[in-house]
């Protein structure tokens, strides 16, 4: 519980609530804008709005986001002697690797409710929709938040091995395209490899777009929450093995 | 000038710079001729099959340039900030604004290669299928030559902004937000896409849709000139205001 605090206070000052507001602020808006431009209407209403909002901010800027999260998060260890602190200190490789990705994901949930709210209100003032966003859309986006879970953990452990910043946003991104590209040819079985597979899926889900059908079953529920479990287990044990193995740097 | 060049690639090679820019040209080409190949009007028997494949490779750069630009500016500036690189080089005669022209040269030369390549596999492409079009050679050389001087313009402002920026969040992120300022700009009224440099991807569209109907014009030649014009003026002028700061 303390590597989680100090996590967290290691975040203070950071610039990460740049990102957390900002992407999914812009992001949402942009497909809105591009909706405007292009002079078609809301057909659908809400509907219309989540998909217009939420599925191209999944195809590659929210993993990309997840990338910069994990790579700020990470940046603190990579500079000065603090590799070498994290290496002599008592915490063990198991719970640092756990700090990390649950403030990454913390972070990530923040940007999702943070796309929520922006959705929420610029469809009931900017566009006026009646009613509100059903309420299925409320569970997707806890399932959205749960598929960030298996990307930031990849992204921490990217960005632990790598000291540089842009290196992982470039993984994520090329990861994240090549996952896109795979939904599309209609390879659903992707979520089960590929973390940036497993998010994308769920922000599609219910829309009709790329792999998803529109109709939510219980079986592509079942089948992500699965993926977003496996993988998470994996990659974190995986993680750890490979810190515990690492050593000072001189 | 050239020794200070001969460095900057042999510090790539650590750093993995030239598989970024490698990766640069798989995810444009990727993406444009996932966009082209994959438009209803891309018939091997019209002359819009070659319109189809112009607009893949905007909507290449569009899509991925931006990030991808920003990361590999930031790889080979913030190896200098890690290893205290600008106090070195000063002490060797080299100031921070000339590595910053130096880096800046040998990465241009990398992306102008990719560029090239981009443009080159585009036309293979066109040629393989066997368009019975002729292949439209002034607007495709037009267009490669403005997506090449957009993405130059790209570096330098973020050559720059990573060296005057420590935090890389700030490059990538702008990289992150470019592209989507890109993306917009491809359906907003041209004014506006001139407003920031991510927008010129848009204006040197060589083909598009017009009232529906796809048709190949030239790219806006006039208002790229001006870009690059602004964006050299520019970056001369940081450049020479980093010779002068205390490193």
């Amino acid at each position: 519980m303390n590597a989680l605090a100090a996590e967290f206070s290691k975040l203070k000052r950071s610039l990460s609530w740049a990102v957390v507001v900002l992407l999914p602020i812009v992001l949402v808006a942009t497909g809105l804008i591009m909706t405007l431009i292009d002079g078609r209407g809301l057909e659908d209403g809400w509907h219309t709005l989540w998909m217009r909002s939420i599925v191209f901010y999944g195809l590659f800027p929210l993993s990309v986001g997840i990338a910069i999260l994990a790579s700020l998060v990470w940046r603190a260890e990579h500079r000065g002697s603090n590799w070498n602190a994290l290496m002599a200190g008592p915490t063990p490789s198991l719970q640092i690797i756990i700090a990390k990705a649950a403030v990454i994901s913390v972070l990530a949930a923040i940007m999702q409710v943070i796309a929520v709210v922006t959705t929420v209100a610029l469809g009931m003032i900017g566009f006026g929709l009646p009613g509100f966003l059903p309420p299925e859309y409320l569970a997707i986006s806890l399932l959205i938040i749960l598929a960030s879970v298996p990307v930031a953990v990849l992204q921490s452990w990217l960005s632990m091995q790598m000291r540089s910043f842009a290196a992982p946003v470039a993984v994520a991104f090329l990861g994240a395209g090549f996952s896109a590209f795979l939904l599309v040819v209609g390879l659903d079985a992707a979520i089960f490899i590929s973390p940036y597979a497993a998010l994308s899926r769920a922000t599609q889900l219910g829309t009709a777009t790329f792999a998803d059908t529109g109709d939510i079953t219980a079986g592509v529920i079942a089948a992500i929450i699965a993926a977003c479990l496996l993988l998470s287990t994996l990659l974190a044990a995986a993680n750890t093995v490979v810190l515990e193995r690492a050593d000072a740097r001189t | 000038m050239s020794a200070i060049v001969v460095n900057e690639f042999a510090r790539m090679r650590h750093l993995h710079v030239v598989l970024l820019v490698a990766v640069l040209f798989a995810v444009v080409t990727g993406i444009g001729l996932y966009a082209a190949v994959f438009n209803p009007d891309f018939d091997r028997t019209s002359a819009s099959s070659w319109n189809t494949l112009l607009m893949g490779m905007g909507s290449g750069f569009t899509l991925a340039a931006p990030l991808l630009l920003a990361v590999v500016a930031s790889r080979l500036v913030d190896a200098e900030h890690q290893g205290g690189g600008w106090l070195m080089s000063a002490t060797s005669g080299v100031t921070p604004g000339g590595l910053c022209r130096a880096k800046l040269l040998a990465l241009g030369l990398l992306v102008a290669g990719a560029t090239v390549l981009v443009s080159a596999a585009f036309a293979a492409v066109g040629l393989a299928v066997g368009i019975d079009a002729p292949w439209p050679a002034g607007r495709w050389l037009g267009l490669t030559a403005c997506l090449l001087v957009v993405s130059l313009a790209l570096l330098a402002l973020h050559v720059v902004l990573a060296a005057r920026v420590e935090n890389q969040l700030v490059g990538i992120g702008l990289g992150l937000l470019g592209a989507v300022v890109a993306l917009i700009s491809t359906a907003v009224p041209t004014w506006i896409a001139h407003l920031t440099p991510w927008g010129y991807y848009a204006l040197s569209a060589a083909a598009g849709y017009v009232d529906g109907q796809l048709a190949g014009f030239a790219p806006s030649y006039l208002n790229i000139g001006g870009l690059s014009a602004v964006a050299a003026a520019i970056f001369a002028l940081f450049t020479r205001s980093f010779d002068r700061q205390e490193v």
